[in-house]
């Protein structure tokens, strides 16, 4: 049966992923998800997760507490960079979110409402842009109709390979789940770590 | 990662060429205050909307997938089924697929909408509901209606619910943000265009009376010559109404209309369609045990237009104080 096997595949995608998303504590109160990036023990995951912290504890999938710094924040596209002290871990693999068409497959991973690593499921509804407050002006960002809620934030946009190609950021219009490209994520990424295998100061 | 997931690709890859192609037919119907909404090409020169968008008549704009922005006519409404037909200034959009064959509930279903200039937009679910007569938002008896659980976003009325190959199952009509949405079939909604086309509007049969389903007694039915075991009770004639100008009277129970045995409210409903407008026709109804034909000259039902709870029908004009969860940005 094609339908089983299609069930199939996507639970062992979603288990393959799972290893890569934690948990990052670093407010009184909630909790958001975040990715971990690349296996020099780098997170992804929303600025307003991490708030005006600096340091953040974040949970891996094995139960592991681990304390990061926030190594690098950028309000205007709610996106920071954590950096764990624990390196060799499992990072996702990074898509890339500009080859994304409208109706395309997505998954996200979280933790809505504090349920631990759900998942949900839908398509890209809508390839969009939104003005930033900042210099950058119009950033492409994606919409979906995959149900997002408190505790997505920072956790992955994934499509049918697996690959992270957003990262879920917000609701708008009461239930269209808004997501940071994978493609916007990498820039940010790579302009704070710029030299290899050392984090530059940014924030 | 491994290639074992080949199957969600290929899906996924279906699923955004599905997109592609409905859009293709997926036009922006710009006829109200508030931002635009979604049609569908059914034809070179016609456009398949919505019937609650179009609130300013006389200036209507679609844009096409292409870019291409015409003015569009409109040839008329069917505020019951929520449809109406423009025709655009000129024949320049590419007819929607009209899927083959019934749906099936669990069919996977996309809605389409295109808003704004930014490209079609999708949804995806499943077909959740093929149901029969429905009641549509004015009292008219719609013959089929869809339910899916896509999400209709803000600016999908009027828009198509398609399947795995982009093919039209049926347009979306109600308002979005309501919680639900009604999907018109297409066999159903090709119905309501064609005469649309051809008379500018669908008639229904009014009779203007408040019944109740009663069951009847053996010897009411041994009196009718046919098994039937329920008729209407009528509890009410509306003053000025085709009813109070026939023989009907209170307390008569219908049991036939127009040489049809009725049983409930959906088969009279049914059988009231435009076709009896106008027309002299006969209502059988039980009368002191006693069968009884009288004639009725039937009316046509006109749309009341209801205040408040209907909210999406104003919203155009009654945005601007109160209602705020409806406000939308762009």
């Amino acid at each position: 049966m094609i339908s089983q096997s299609l069930s199939g595949q996507f639970s062992e995608l979603l288990t393959e992923v799972r290893q890569s998303l934690v948990i990052v504590q670093a407010k009184r109160f909630g909790a958001g998800a975040g990715i971990i990036w690349n296996e020099d023990g780098l997170v992804l995951t929303n600025n307003h997760v991490v708030g005006k912290k600096s340091s953040a504890r974040v949970i891996l999938s094995d139960d592991q507490q681990v304390s990061a710094k926030v190594v690098a924040r950028d309000p205007e596209i709610d996106l920071a960079l954590l950096q764990l002290a624990e390196v060799d871990l499992q990072a996702a693999s990074i898509g890339d979110s500009t080859k994304l068409r409208a109706g395309d497959l997505v998954f996200t991973l979280g933790h809505p409402w504090g349920r631990r690593n759900s998942a949900t499921v839908g398509v890209v509804s809508h390839l969009s842009t939104a003005r930033t407050r900042g210099k950058r002006g119009l950033i492409p960002i994606i919409r979906t109709d995959a149900h997002l809620a408190p505790g997505n934030s920072g956790g992955p946009l994934l499509n049918a390979a697996g690959e992270v190609i957003g990262i879920n950021t917000m609701v708008i219009n009461g239930n269209q789940g808004v997501a940071v490209p994978s493609a916007v994520a990498l820039d940010f990424v790579a302009r704070v770590w710029q030299k290899e295998g050392a984090a530059v100061r940014l924030a | 990662m491994a290639k074992s997931n080949e199957g969600l690709m290929a899906l996924s890859g279906s699923l955004a060429d599905a997109v592609e192609a409905g859009g293709e037919s997926t036009v922006t119907v710009n006829a109200r205050r508030r931002f635009a909404a979604s049609g569908v090409a059914t034809a070179k020169d016609l456009i398949l909307t919505a019937s609650h968008i179009v609130e300013d008549e006389e200036n209507i704009k679609v844009t096409l997938a292409d870019g291409s922005e015409l003015s569009a006519e409109l040839l008329g409404r069917d505020p019951h089924s929520d449809l109406a037909l423009l025709r655009l200034s000129e024949a320049k959009a590419k007819p929607a697929k009209v899927a083959n064959g019934e749906p099936n509930v669990g069919q996977i279903a996309m809605a389409l909408g295109r808003p704004t200039s930014e490209g079609v937009q999708a949804s995806f679910g499943i077909v959740s509901v093929i149901g029969g007569p429905t009641y549509g938002r004015h009292g008219g008896l719609l013959e089929a209606h869809l339910r899916t659980d896509a999400v209709p976003f803000p600016g999908f009325s009027g828009g198509p619910l398609v399947d795995v190959e982009g093919k039209l199952l049926g347009i979306n009509t109600s308002g979005s943000g309501r919680g639900h949405s009604l999907t018109i079939p297409i066999a159903t909604a090709m119905k309501v265009a064609a005469s649309l086309e051809e008379h500018g509007g669908v008639k229904r049969g009014f009779l203007g009376i408040r019944g109740q389903m009663v069951e009847l007694p053996e010897s009411s039915q041994t009196a009718l010559g046919r098994e039937q075991a329920t008729g209407l009770l009528l509890a009410g004639i509306e003053k000025d109404s085709p009813a109070a100008s026939s023989d009907l009277m209170v307390g008569d129970i219908v049991v036939g209309f127009n040489k049809q045995p009725t049983a409930n409210h959906d088969e009279l409903l049914a059988l009231l369609n435009g076709d009896v407008v106008g027309k002299a026709t006969a209502v059988e109804v039980l009368r002191g045990g006693k069968v009884e034909s009288v004639e009725v000259t039937i009316g046509e039902r006109e749309v009341q237009e209801s205040r408040g709870h209907h909210r999406g029908q104003h919203r155009g004009r009654r945005n601007w104080r109160g209602h705020w969860g409806w406000r939308q940005r762009r």
